[in-house]
This record gives C-alpha cells, structure tokens and sequence, in this order.
C-alpha cells in the first residue's frame, strides 16, 4: 500500500506544472461537506489511485469531462456527478474493469426518501425507525460492496440473476451466526477489545445476566444473524443455589424481557436469541467442573446443579407461559428445549413435558429439538444446530471452548434448476451439482475476506472475534460450518415430474433423492477443501419471495403455473426448503413424519412447523406428540404455531387472526403468528410470506362439498 | 348405516391426552344460538359422505399414533345405530370418546352397559332449569332425560366430562358457580369460551367473549366442588 | 410373496454378510434390490425407509408396505426366509424392528 501512496505523492510532484486548467467559476460539491471551486486534476488523481488506467488516459478523460461541463453552463456540480460523468468516459474507451474499480456505492435519492419514510420488509424483526434506517442504508452500500469486490463476477451475477441467493450480504464483513457458550464470559468476565471498562468474572446472578446481555449485543455487531446459548439453565445453576422461588423467577423475568426489549441495539432489531435448554445433565456436562460465583470451579460437578437447572428452566417457562404485559408471546429469546434419551429416564420429565406443552398451545414459544441416540446438537438460527462429534465432546471438558459459527449462508434456487432441466433428469442433477458448484465457490470466496479482516487481529474490525482469551481466538476458523440452503424442492419436484411431494410416492421419493444428491455432494466438497460443508434447510423470509418472483420474469409462462400464493396481489413465492405444499390438506403426523425424512440428510438442522390457527390443543395430547415423534419419526425439530390479535386499544390478546378485538371490537388490531423461525407481527411481513399465511392448512376438520368437490373447512 | 360428514384425522383438542381422530356426524335436536357447526346440522346433504371403510383404512395406516376416534356432531346419539358404528371402530382396536348434549340417556345406558366407550363429554347448556335450558338450546326442553344423563354418567362406569360454553349475556358467573354446585364432579367440570365467529344466531357474532384468565378463575374455582 | 431390499455401504464391516444373503435369495427366485449409501439412489431409497445403519433389511409386500426390517444387524438367511415365505414355514414371533 504504502508505495502506491508514495507513488502518487512523486507524480503529483511531476504533474503540477503540466496543468492548465481551464478557468471555469464552477463549484464542486464534495462528499466531505466541503465546496471546491474545479479542479480538473481532482479526476486525474482519482483515477490514478483507484485504478490501473495511464497517466496520459486519466488525463484525457479529465479534460474530456471539464469540456462537457464547461459547455453545460452548470455552475454548481456535485463530486457523484463528476464521477459518473468520467465513468461514463471509461466506459466509451471499453475500460470496463477501471469502471467497476472506480465505481461508487450509493443510492438515489428517491429511494431514501422512501427507505426513510416506508417500513423495510426484508427482515421482519427490524421495526421502522432512524436506527433502522441507518442499517438499512449501511446494508445496501455494503451490498454492492460485496458484490463488486468480495465475490467474483460469476458468482455476484448468479446472485442477481437468483440462480442462487446469498445471504446477509449487507453484513459482508460479518459471519453469518453462532453459537456461545455462557461459561466463557464466567471464566473470563466480561472483557471485550476497544471497551473502556473490564469486568472481572460475575459474582451475582445479576451481574452474569448483565454479562450475557451485554455481551450478546457485542456478538450481534458480529454476526450477521442468531447467537444461540447452550444449556443456559444449567450454566447458570451454580450461581442460583440457594434462591427462593420467588427470586427465581424474578431472575428468570429479567432473562426474557432483557432479550426481548434489546430492540434499543442493531438497527433497532432485538437480538435473535436462542436459549438451549435441558431437563436432564447433558450427558457429555456430567463429569464437568463447575464454574460458580468470581469464576471460581466450586468444586462440584454440573451433575450437582440439577435441582437449580430445572428449577431455573420451570421459571423461564412460567414467565414464557404469562408472556409480555399484554398477553402476547415473547418473540425473543426464543426457547428450544432439547429432547432426549436421558430427558425420558430424569425424574420429574412428565411434569415439565406438561408445563413446556402447556406454554406451547397458549403462546407457542416452545422449540422441540430432539436429540435421538448419542447424538448432542446446539441450535442456533431458525433451525440452525450443530451435531456435536468427537472433538467437540473432547471440548465439553471446558465448556468455555465450545463456540461455534456458520460462516456464511448460501441458498439454491431449486426450482430454477428444474426449469432449465427441462424434464431430463440428467441435466437436472448435472445442473444441481453446478449449483452446488457456485455455493462452493462464493464460500470460499467469503471465507478469503473474512480472514482477511481478522488477520487484522485485535486492532482490526473484527478485534472481538479475533480475542485470544484462552490461547486461542474467539471465532474458531477451523469449526465454522458453510451452509448450503434450498428453496422449493416442491417446486422443483412439480416441474420435473408433473406432482407436488405430497400428491404421490413417486414424487416425495423423487425428492428425496435431490436431497441425497446434494449431500453426497457437500460432503464430497467437504473432503475436498477440508472444510465444513453442509445442508441447511434456508428460513427464507425473503429468498422464496424473491426466486418466486424472478422466476416469473425469467421462466414465464411456466412458472406462473408453479409459483404458490396469489400472482394478482403479488403475493407469490415458493415452498420454503424441503417442506411439503403448505396448503396440502395433511395431518400433523403425516407432515412431521413425511418432512422428517429429510432431516437426517439436513445436517445443519430442520424443522416442522404445525400451524394451529386458533385452536388451543390440550397439553396433554401435544406432549403424547412430542413424545410420539420422538419415538416414531427421524424428526429433527417441531414447533407448535397459533395465531393472535393483539388489540392495540383495551392491550388484550385474542387467540386467531381477526379484523376485530374479540373483547372489545376496537378495529386497532395487529395479527401476531411465526413468519419463519419465529414471532411477529403481520404488519411487517412481505408480500410472499402473507401469500403463503393465506395457504397455510392449520389442521381444520375437513369436509368435502358435494357433487362440486369444493374443499370446505371449519375451525 | 350413520353418513359420516366429515373427518378430521388428528386432533390434539377434542381428548385429553389423546391424538384422536374425530367423526362428524349430521343433525341435531337442539338449536343453540351459538352453535358453530350449524351448516352440518340443517344442511348435511351439501356434504359428501365419507366412507366408514375408507376412514378405518386410513386409521389403520396412523394406528402407532391414534389413540382414539372421537364422535361428534350434531348429535350423535340421534342416530339409532350408533352402537353399531362404535363397535365397529372398537374392532379395529381404536378406543372411543362420544359427544353427546344428553338428550338420549337411553342410548347413554346401552354403550356403557356394552363397554363400548371409553369416554363421554356431555355438553351441559345452562343451570339445570327448564327456562334457562330453552333458552340456551334455542327450543323448549324436557331436562328429563338430560338429568338422567348427568346421573347415569356421575355413576362413573365409564370415563367422563360435563362441558360448558359460556356466552356472555346467556351465562352470568352466578350461573356457573350454580351449575357447578350442582354437578360436583370437580376437575370434570370444564369451561369453553365462547367463539364469535360465525353462530347459528348472527347477533352473537357481536357478543364479545370472556376474558380466558377470569374464565380460568372461575373455572377452577367451580372445579373445587366436589 | 414380496420383495426385499437390502442397503449396504463400501466400507462396513457387516455388510458382505448382508449382501450373501441377498445373493442366495436371488438364487432362489426372490425378488433382491441392493442400495449402495454413498450413491443418490441408495441414500434416497435409505432416507425413505429411515436407514440409519449399514447393513439394513428391509421386507416389504407386493404393495411396497413394510412387512419387518432389520437394521444395522444381519439376520440368519433362515429368518429371512421365515418372513418371506410365512405360509411355508411356521410362524415364529416377529423380532421387531431392530435398533434403527
């Protein structure tokens, strides 16, 4: 770098008596506050610098911009204008490359207007404010940030065409989520790079919940999406001995509405929390040293801390179970209690099974992540989880190690792959692989810039992953997973063989093996670069919305027959991942058993949602489910979605999505129910998601109209 | 044979602690106002009529997760061979739960004598009086037979509720704790709120239900009598 | 009679023992479909059939419907045989579903 600067310093030397500029009573308006009369030199200077063009060209294309503007008559210019006035220069003498070099990020003016004035719909869980503004505005400019220089053509143009969808490209110079471990901050307090204050290791319960909830908001600056906690109950169990119901549950209060009001950080967006949480001692904490009060090993193992654990994981369901001050559900953090073999032979399990059941038929909250044979999995992201394997078990000896990321996150436009296969199956699985192909490479090329960034160590923008607190740096390269998503293998499978997934066997077993494909391919790359490749089934917010629509402009008139929802309101998208038609009139058990099928081939986690509209199921029925489901089916995770009005006039909640306040008919409603991986409100929802919440079959009695085979349905 | 009008293959709400299947079967001999399967009741023959073979197929297909087949209406035990299609579900190995508002204590008796239900969910309407009944069902009622209902079931042969949905403006609290101090049965008294969308009398729909938690409070509080 | 299905892997201990008893009842007339996991088809078909574990067999009637499995354990060719030919041989107690 430094003799590029140097060497501009010389020419600038050897230049200056070659310039005549012509006298023009112009001023420029520059990106720094500052007006400037003209200075034609200015485009001779950034164009040596920026880009690899010749002293004489850059010379040339200055002068050719003055005359333009001097022939205009403009008397007042700004410095973007210049600039795409010599882009355009470059681009009339074919330098296509030192166009892009010289390229600037921005945006019209237009579109801030509306971005500042109009709610942004891409991600529901960021309300409309200036906070929110602002991240929307950085997002974008680091967007084509990351697409002009971090990918390479191939791959930013796969992206805009919606061959394939990169993730969080506006948090270019983030990974993607992770998952944490709350025993690093007891050991080591709370000690972060460029903060002015170091806290030592928490005495109190208090204090550690300050810990985690100031740290969290640190990790959300570093992560594009979700930080997961691993069996919080139990972590936190050495400091609660002792503590009386009461306090308990205060403590348990503070947790959840610490995480759920956090919409004062990032953009004004609550962090996305998860809270993994075990009835049982995990098996591979057993034996483990027990960190208490100051850091300190208290001399017990976590075996000893059972009682507090549990007592700890009722409390937080209490609170989950009455929800905010007007009755709805908590949307953050989000609880994912994991099933298990142990959780069957610990006493008290049928109790709690109730109590989680209970919390998930009135306010829904409840994840049930199962756990089946000796596997040990942490969750993160919507579905996100980490299957752990013998190195990670090697860490659970010191738990503060086991922290986890995903680096980035890339999906496939499965049903664009079916287009272009037109009905040959051959070409549909060499397309696939080509897909796949792409995934692989935009990691790589992600994987380049972020260690480029933390190479930077600590006084670098990553300084807090890059921390070496105990001999190694916080974010552990070397375990990062690479996710590899999908989007619409109902689709794909409708275009390629005529059905949906749920209409014939041949069809769902077409299905599966464009999964097995896939994961045989990922695992091939894996062993390649010596990295971890994997399947994760995409939350897709926005992506199914978004390859629903491109494909319409790409792939008419076919995919007007294909895409799901309602194309008149523009409420189009695809099936998210590998789940069946969302309409398709299937029973829970059929949905979580057909979809479960796939999840062993998902390694990154899945999950079945069961819609539940307004009907509020015994709890007692939900946990012979659960059970059920753990028993019969290979499914990875469940969760149980209502829906509610919240009445914004007399603040009761109603169960179903109404027009009206149940209780006192005020109009001022606003529906509540899980979009993707969690809860908000409808309002915020885009146009593909509210397409697919018309067509979601929530499990109505099901009768059929006569003579004119009318599906008729009642609640 | 009973038309069968609609199925519903897995419930989570209509048996405690069980995954069942519920049958709806057609017509009624009350008219409550707030009567939200009305269309089956008057109008059954818009429905198409599922095959009882077809339906144990599929139970057949499910029966690791089944526990048991829920019958319900209308009124079920207007059907004079009802028996007859309970046993027939109880062939297959699938346990039964009936809905029933009472009115047919003498079918009552019979699949209780049989051993072929497991479980019976009697909807109560009202206090136990002749105005107060009427008004509820929407007709005049002989409560004979629905008290001979109530007590062949509290003889306790068989597995059972008695369930009540509270319509604000038909049913005050006073007339909960009434019934309640009536029935004792205990936790075999359950409360229903009340659904606004879409009763058999439209002016309910603008009858805006209880509060559930004032609900639960009583609800427990008449779930104490014993 | 049905057919039989029988999923191995390249590199399992268990599985040429598996596939012997395959190759005998193919000699015998019975219909015999082997799956290889490291191919799409095999991990498909496996992924259908919830097969965790290499070798797994699995029997099924003329309606593709699962008569009994065994997964991750080789059976005798003698029990095999019990389940596919049932009206022939006596009736022996169904050992289960195996520990898939």
């Amino acid at each position: 770098m430094a003799s590029v600067i140097e060497m501009k310093g010389n020419q600038q030397e050897l230049f200056k008596h070659e310039i005549e500029t012509t006298d023009m009573a112009l001023f420029v308006r520059t990106s720094d506050e500052a007006m400037l009369g003209w200075d034609r030199q200015r485009i001779v200077d950034a164009l040596m610098r920026e880009t690899y063009v010749d002293f004489d060209t850059a010379k040339e294309v200055a002068r050719e911009v003055e005359d333009l503007i001097a022939t205009s008559k403009i008397k007042m210019i700004t410095s973007p204008l210049i600039r795409e006035l010599v882009d355009t220069k470059l681009v009339e003498r074919g330098l296509e490359q030192a166009r892009k070099m010289h390229t600037r990020l921005g945006m019209p003016l237009y579109d801030v207007d509306q971005l500042i004035l109009h709610p942004n719909k891409e991600n529901a869980n960021v309300p409309h404010g200036p906070e929110a503004t602002n991240l929307t505005l950085a997002e974008r400019i680091k967007k084509e940030y990351a697409l002009l220089t971090v990918f390479s053509q191939e791959i930013a143009d796969a992206h805009m065409r919606g061959d394939i969808h990169l993730h969080d490209l506006g948090f270019i110079d983030r990974p993607y989520c992770s998952g944490q471990s709350l025993e690093y901050i007891k050991r080591f307090g709370l000690s972060l790079p460029n903060s002015i204050a170091m806290a030592k290791p928490a005495k109190h319960p208090e204090v550690l919940l300050a810990h985690m909830v100031k740290f969290a908001a640190a990790l959300q600056s570093h992560f594009a999406g979700a930080i997961g906690w691993d069996s919080i109950n139990l972590f936190f169990a050495p400091y609660l001995v002792g503590m009386s119901d009461q306090e308990m549950e205060q403590l348990a209060q503070m947790m959840i509405f610490e995480f759920s009001q956090q919409a004062v950080a990032r953009g004004g967006q609550a962090i996305f929390t998860d809270l993994n949480l075990y009835w049982e001692i995990p098996k591979h904490f057993e034996n483990v040293p027990a960190i208490g009060p100051g850091g300190e090993f208290t001399g017990k193992t976590y075996s000893d801390y059972l009682e507090e654990s549990q007592r700890f994981a009722k409390a937080l369901f209490d609170v989950y179970q009455e929800g905010d001050g007007s009755g709805r559900p908590f949307f953050f953090p989000k609880p994912l209690v994991h099933i298990t073999e142990k959780f069957f032979q610990t006493p008290g399990h049928t109790d709690f099974l109730y109590h989680i059941c209970d919390v998930a038929s009135e306010k829904g909250n409840t994840y049930f992540v199962f756990d089946r044979g000796e596997t040990a999995k942490i969750s993160e992201c919507c579905r996100l989880s980490f299957k752990l394997d013998q190195t990670d078990l090697e860490d659970a000896k010191h738990p503060w190690k086991m922290r986890y990321c995903a680096l980035q996150n890339v999906t496939l436009n499965l049903p664009r792959i079916a287009y272009l296969a037109k009905g040959d199956d051959a070409k549909l699985f060499s397309k696939t692989a080509e897909f796949i192909e792409m995934a692989v490479k935009a990691h790589l090329e992600k994987k380049l810039f972020i260690e480029k960034l933390l190479s930077l160590g600590e006084k670098g923008p990553l300084a807090l992953l890059a921390m070496e607190r105990d001999g190694s740096p916080y974010l552990r390269m070397g375990r990062a997973s690479f996710l590899v998503g999908m989007v619409g293998l109902n689709e794909l499978v409708q275009i390629h063989t005529g059905q949906e997934m749920h209409q014939s066997k041949q069809a769902f077993k077409f299905g599966l093996k464009v999964i097995a494909h896939m994961k045989l391919l990922v695992d091939r790359f894996s062993q390649r670069y010596g990295m971890r490749f994997v399947l994760e089934q995409t939350p897709a917010e926005s992506t199914a919305y978004r390859f629903a629509k491109l494909d319409l402009k790409f792939h008419s008139p076919k995919s007007g027959h294909i895409v799901k929802g309602d194309i008149s309101k523009g409420e189009v998208y695809y099936t998210n991942s590998t789940y069946l038609n969302n309409s398709a009139v299937l029973n829970p058990i059929e949905r979580v058993r057909q979809e479960g099928l796939f999840h062993p081939l998902i390694e990154a986690g899945a999950l079945t949602h069961i819609w539940l509209g307004e009907a509020r199921p015994s709890k007692s029925s939900l946990a012979n489910f659960v059970v059920k489901t753990f028993q019969l089916t290979q499914n990875d995770q469940i969760a149980f979605s209502p829906e509610f009005t919240a009445c914004n006039r007399c603040h009761r909640t109603s169960r179903g999505l109404r027009s009206s306040c149940a209780y006192c008919g005020a109009e001022d409603v606003e529906g509540i129910t899980r979009i993707t991986g969690y809860f908000t409100k409808l309002s915020s929802w885009n146009k593909g998601k509210l397409g697919e919440l018309r067509d979601r079959y929530r499990n109505q009695a099901f009768f059929a109209q006569k003579n004119e085979g009318m599906a008729v349905e009642a609640g | 044979m009973i038309e069968i009008k609609g199925f519903l293959e897995t419930s989570f709400s209509d048996w405690r602690g069980k995954i069942c299947s519920v049958l709806f079967l057609p017509r009624c001999n009350f008219r409550c106002p707030y009567c939200h399967n009305h269309s089956l009741v008057f109008h059954p023959e818009q429905y198409a009529t599922f095959s009882l073979e077809d339906i144990l197929a599929r139970l057949r297909s499910l029966r690791d997760w089944i526990d048991g087949v829920c019958l319900t209406g209308g009124e079920p035990t207007l059907h004079a061979d009802l028996p007859l299609l309970v046993r027939k579900i109880k062939r297959h190995g699938f346990s039964v739960k009936l809905d029933t508002n009472g009115s047919n204590p003498a079918m009552l008796e019979e699949l209780i004598e049989g051993g072929e239900t497991d479980f019976i969910s009697m909807d109560v309407k009202a206090p136990l009086e002749p105005f107060r009944y009427s008004r509820s069902t929407g007709l005049p009622v002989n409560l004979k037979p629905i008290l001979d209902s109530i007590e062949i079931l509290k003889k306790g042969k068989v597995e059972y509720e008695f369930r009540m949905t509270v319509v604000p403006g038909l049913h005050g609290e006073e007339d909960i704790r009434t019934l309640g101090g009536r029935l004792r049965v205990g936790q075999r008294f359950i409360l229903q709120n009340f659904n606004p969308e879409n009763p058999l009398d439209p002016s309910l729909r603008n009858i805006f239900p209880y509060d559930p938690k004032a609900l639960k409070k009583i609800e427990k509080e008449v779930q104490e009598m014993m | 009679m049905g057919f039989i299905k029988i999923f191995t892997k390249a590199k399992c201990p268990k599985c040429p023992a598996a596939k012997e008893i395959g190759k005998e009842l193919k000699k015998e007339g019975v219909s015999v479909l082997n799956y290889d996991l490291d191919t799409i088809d095999g991990l498909a078909e496996a992924s259908f059939y919830s097969i965790r574990s290499t070798p797994s067999i699995v029997i099924e009637d003329e309606e593709e419907r699962e008569v009994i499995s065994w997964r991750g354990i080789v059976p005798t060719l003698q029990e095999v045989k019990q389940h596919l030919f049932p009206l022939t041989s006596s009736l022996s107690p169904s050992p289960g579903r195996g520990e898939g």
